[in-house]
């Protein structure tokens, strides 16, 4: 049986005394995408972080190629090969566009962004302007490129989509694609129904820090998930 | 209170047991200690540091010498001036500062020590009145208290005056309002307080207890030099206060008695004392923030449950007029992030309105531009008709507007009693009852109520020792109890379990029939909007997308667009 | 041009270059790290003695430099582990514990050096003709050697590659950690840096001032109320603060004495910090 790329065990945590997540388990396989659908405030963002390890998490265990990284700060876990793109602040508003993108790289070169800025010219446009002067789906798709560039086996976004235009969330989806067919693994956290719909391959429902669905993408439709999300 | 009295024992027997020479010498400390009780009620009790308490203690020192030369006879009559003039220095200098400056943190305590670096600069310089560098000399004893035993128990008699004085308003509401806005101060003011002149009085008390000890210091040494307004008195109050602790009423005496006089004795004795003393201090910040009282056990803070014998029926709520609060196109930016893009938006009615509308959509920055913690930079927000763009959170708490924020705020450290008396004393007090302990007793038909719907608000419990779940209970208790017209909620059942969810809503519901009033909730989860809401407002990227009932809400196509991400 | 007119031009300069040199510390652990290190002025005390020390040991003036970068930044990663770390983001408690340091270091200076006066012997004694009047060499060199440092600083931190990351991190600690940045160890060796500079700024002044374990306090002021007056985060404001300050006091020692000049250093610095404590260039 082969190890999966990241898996995760029982994991718990919450913020002072509140736990807010009760004890998730789930696994994603080397290609695979696997999305986290449910309402606002039922543990999603607080799952991703355990998982990029900003959360510490209260037990379980989280695995990345059968590794235990629970203990590993953040930095730890990027090192290790997990990028992470947040929610919330998800980009460096004091750093121009182009600092934001080649912050880490030894050469300061933008090599391998190609993609990215082929398909959001507003990357190039902007590239030397502060980026807190963006949009807020300007500064994800910001965080975006800055995240799947990092090249890791193992990629966490979080809300992605959120504030981004139609088109941008389809090249966003390409892109996703694109990296799973060379064998990438994401977990993607998503409120946008039509844009999770094209990339997951896996959804893990949660209501109330809890799993409620799992399942394959083919035996999960939107007739079942609409009732776990808003209207 | 049996230790107070063997306290006072003590310090009677002294003389008798250590020599009245020894005594005089403790008896100076014993001036210090008063003005290191008045640093320890604004750091340990309103959570402010003044770096340059010396400040009061010297002006008083030499307002009294002055006195006392310059109206010779007259001089121990007029004391009282010495007295009080540090406490209204400290209320102007509070009041300037705080109200500038909104924060209390380190700007603060450098501009206490640069003012006390001034006082020293003009004592060493006004040669005329100070006598400059020597000191001004001569100074007339109290009559018929010249003796070191009598000078002994002036200084007692100083230092336990200003102990009764901070322990009374420790006691006082005022006491718990300072301990509440040093570790909230944004629900303080929230609750209809205006926290700066809290922080203000805070901070004259201080000055009226320094003035007691530098009062009474001048005629007992007979000179007063510089170094008593300067930077080494300063520093050495904080020091004895840290060690002592900070938030004990009697940390900070037992402190400056204890290391000053040690200090006294010890500094030529022990080589590097003062190195040691250093290192002590600094461990003292670290590992034990409270200090040589958090050692002896916390001082318990005195539980009012215990206390409540006879209640007191709280005054009703002065709240007259209509209560619409309406928004016209506001514009709130952050940056060139449009974050309220010309938001119309108005509770008008009595009843539960919720507020819906994706991440981002404006609805917590709605609430804070409705409850005064943010102005919009164009367009207007009015109450009953009345521009209510320049008041404070504070004001408008007074007017009748409740808020409970997202993340429960409570006070950790303290009872569950005090945050509804808190509650109570919002917006029914004038700022001569914060000074009067009776106020504890207070009651109202709806905190009764509200006691007897959730019995654990009667515990004897602090808040950070309640679950999740009961904070929440807590402060939706507390914004009840405040009786607003209008009651701003947000998020009220987040994290809650579905037992807990249900016990929440049947509390806003009971609330809004009690009070009759306006609720609004911001809420995600359209489960509990269907059950709660009368009237639904959907916001979108900062304006208004749609209004109505739940169903009218539900059928809009527009708003099933935004929360699906329908491909457009 | 009338000499005295020169001379006091110079001054005033001199005491602006050298007050952004002694601030520059601060400015760096107080703007970057949010630490306001109220211990800074007795690393320019240690430096001082550093320097003291060489010249009694009979070395060349230069070898205080080495000396005092190392006591100074060895201290400074000393006090970032065992005090500051614990404290991040209790901003008064570091304040308190700072102070504590200050102390700290003030009567263990005083317990090895006594609370007597010390002086330094001037590395470069003479003079050079400026506009036709004789100034002395070693001030000049300190007015290139402060620019130099303040501005280089500057640059690097806008340039370099640590500079970024340090201005990540304080933009944006939970992403700078997501993209693998060490915030520990950076964080560590700001406030090294910090210490450092202080240090450095100590053995610049030491051969004109007499040195005395009290000194550093007023030192830590000035230079706080020049951050204050000047804003943190540029060089510009860094040197306008301290022309504020340094320039206040030049012009009124220069007018009435050495104590007025003092005296209204404080009153400036208490109106700034009252009225405007965003700084000359806040909104």
């Amino acid at each position: 049986m082969s190890v999966p790329r990241l898996d995760f065990d029982d994991l718990a945590g919450g913020y002072g005394t509140t736990e807010v997540v009760h004890g998730i388990s789930g696994a994603a396989a080397a290609g695979q995408v696997l999305c986290i659908v449910g309402r606002n405030g039922v543990g999603k963002s607080s799952l991703i972080r355990m998982l990029s390890g900003h959360l510490p998490a209260w037990r379980g265990t989280v695995r990345l190629e059968g590794r235990a990284v629970t203990d590993l700060p953040p930095a730890g876990r990027r090192r290790l090969g997990i990028s992470y793109c947040p929610q919330e602040r998800p980009v460096f508003d004091d750093l121009t566009v182009r600092d934001n993108l080649i912050l880490m790289r030894r050469d300061r070169s933008l090599d391998g962004f190609a993609p990215f800025i082929g398909r959001f010219p507003v990357l190039e446009r902007r590239l030397d302007q502060q980026a807190g002067t963006m949009s807020g789906g300007e500064k994800k798709i910001l965080s975006f490129a800055r995240g799947l560039a990092e090249m890791t086996p193992l990629v966490l976004l979080d809300e992605p989509s959120e504030g981004v235009q139609w088109e941008n969330i389809l090249h966003m989806a390409d892109l996703i694609r694109e990296r799973r067919a060379a064998g990438t693994t994401f977990v993607v956290v998503e409120q946008n129904l039509a844009f999770a719909e094209r990339i997951a391959d896996r959804y893990l429902v949660l209501d109330q820090g809890r799993v409620v669905l799992e399942g394959p993408r083919s035996a999960i439709d939107r007739a079942a998930l609409l009732p776990r999300l808003h209207v | 209170m049996r230790a107070s009295l063997l306290l006072l024992g003590v310090v009677v027997a002294l003389p008798f047991a250590a020599g009245d020479y020894w005594a005089y010498q403790i008896g100076l400390y014993f001036l210090y200690a008063a003005a290191a009780t008045g640093l320890g009620l604004c750091w340990g009790g309103a959570g402010f540091l003044p770096l340059g308490q010396a400040l009061f203690f010297g002006l008083a020192a030499y307002l009294a010498g002055f006195l006392m030369i310059r109206f010779e006879g007259w001089g121990p009559a007029l004391l009282p001036v010495a007295v009080l003039a540090p406490a209204l220095a400290g209320w102007a200098i509070g009041l300037a500062v705080f109200r500038r400056r909104g924060e209390s943190g380190p700007y603060f305590s450098l501009i206490t020590l640069a003012l006390a670096l001034l006082a020293y600069q003009i004592a060493i310089n006004w040669n005329a009145v100070t006598g400059g560098f020597e000191g001004m000399k001569g100074i007339p004893g109290l009559p018929g208290l010249d003796d070191y035993t009598a000078g002994y128990y002036v200084a007692a008699a100083g230092l336990v005056t200003a102990i009764a004085i901070a322990a009374w308003l420790r006691a006082a509401p005022i006491g718990v309002l300072w301990r509440a806005l040093a570790q909230n101060e944004r629900r303080v003011q929230l609750l209809g307080f205006d926290t700066n002149r809290l922080k203000a009085a805070a901070f004259a008390a201080s000055g009226l207890l320094a003035g007691i000890g530098g009062t009474l210091y001048a005629p007992q040494q007979g000179i007063v030099a510089p170094q008593l307004v300067g930077f080494e008195l300063s520093a050495a109050l904080v020091i004895w206060t840290a060690v002592g602790g900070r938030a004990a009423l009697l940390g900070p005496a037992i402190g400056t008695i204890v290391v000053g006089s040690l200090g006294a004795e010890l500094r030529d004795r022990v080589p590097g004392w003062e190195v040691l003393m250093a290192v002590f201090f600094i461990a003292v910040v670290i590992v034990l923030p409270q200090g040589l009282a958090g050692l002896a056990g916390r001082f318990p803070t005195p539980s009012r449950n215990g206390r409540r014998r006879s209640a007191i029926a709280a005054p009703a709520r002065q709240l007259a007029g209509t209560a619409a609060l309406t928004v016209e196109n506001a514009e709130v930016r952050a940056g060139s992030v449009r974050i309220l893009d010309r938001l119309s938006i108005a509770f008008d009615r009595p009843g539960i309105f919720c507020l819906i509308g994706p991440n981002g959509a404006g609805k917590t920055t709605t609430f804070n531009l409705l409850s005064g913690e943010l102005k919009p930079a164009e367009g207007r927000v009015a109450l009953g008709g009345r521009d209510i763009r320049t008041l404070a959170p504070h004001h408008l708490a007074r007017a009748g507007i409740g808020r409970k924020l997202q993340i429960p705020s409570v006070f950790p450290d303290l009872g569950i009693a005090d945050h509804l008396a808190i509650a109570l004393w919002s917006g029914r007090t004038g700022v001569a009852d914060l000074l009067r302990p009776r106020l504890h007793r207070w009651t109202s038909p709806m905190s009764i109520e509200l006691q007897r719907r959730y019995p654990f608000l009667g515990d004897d419990r602090t808040a950070a020792e309640l679950s999740h779940g009961e904070r929440q209970i807590l402060e939706l208790a507390m914004a009840m109890v405040t009786e607003p017209r209008i009651l701003l909620l947000d998020e009220p059942c987040a994290g809650l379990s579905p037992e807990e969810t249900a016990e929440v809503i049947r509390l806003i519901r009971w609330a809004a029939g009690r009070l009759g009033n306006t609720i609004v909730i911001i809420e995600h989860d359209m489960a509990l909007v269907r059950e709660l809401a009368q009237s639904v407002h959907v916001l979108h990227s900062g304006s208004l997308l749609a209004s109505g009932d739940i169903a009218t809400i539900q059928a809009n196509p527009a708003v099933r667009a935004v929360y699906v991400g329908a491909e457009k | 041009m009338d000499p005295i007119l020169v001379t006091q031009g110079l001054n005033l300069v001199f005491a602006v270059a050298v007050l952004a040199v002694l601030a520059l510390g601060l400015a760096v652990v107080f703007g970057l790290l949010g630490v306001l290190n109220l211990a800074h002025g007795e690393f320019i005390m240690v430096g001082a003695y550093c320097a003291w020390a060489t010249t009694a040991a009979g070395l060349p003036y230069v070898a205080a430099i080495p000396l005092a970068i190392a006591v100074c930044g060895g201290l400074g990663l000393t006090v970032e582990r065992w005090l500051i770390r614990p404290l991040y983001r209790r901003p008064f408690d570091t304040l308190v514990a700072t102070w504590g340091l200050s102390l700290l270091l003030r009567k263990a200076a005083e317990a090895a050096f006594g609370l007597s006066f010390r002086n330094v012997a001037m590395p470069l004694p003479g003079t050079v003709r400026v506009l036709g009047t004789d100034y002395p060499g070693y001030r000049l060199l300190l007015i290139a050697i402060s620019a130099a440092i303040v501005g280089g600083l500057m640059l690097w931190y806008r340039r370099s590659r640590t500079g970024l990351r340090i201005r990540a991190m304080v933009g944006n600690p939970d992403l700078a950690q997501a993209v693998g940045i060490r915030a520990t160890r950076l964080a560590a060796g700001t406030f090294a840096a910090g210490t450092c500079l202080a240090g450095l700024g100590g053995v610049m002044i030491a051969p004109l001032v007499p040195l005395q374990p009290l000194m550093g306090l007023d030192f830590v002021l000035r230079s706080f109320f020049a951050l204050v007056i000047g804003g943190l985060g540029s060089a510009v404001g860094l040197f306008a603060g301290s022309a504020v300050i340094g320039g206040v006091d030049s012009l009124v020692s220069a007018l009435l004495d050495a104590t007025w000049g003092y005296f209204a250093v404080l009153v400036v610095a208490i109106l700034f910090l009252w009225r405007r404590p965003g700084g000359l260039f806040a909104r």
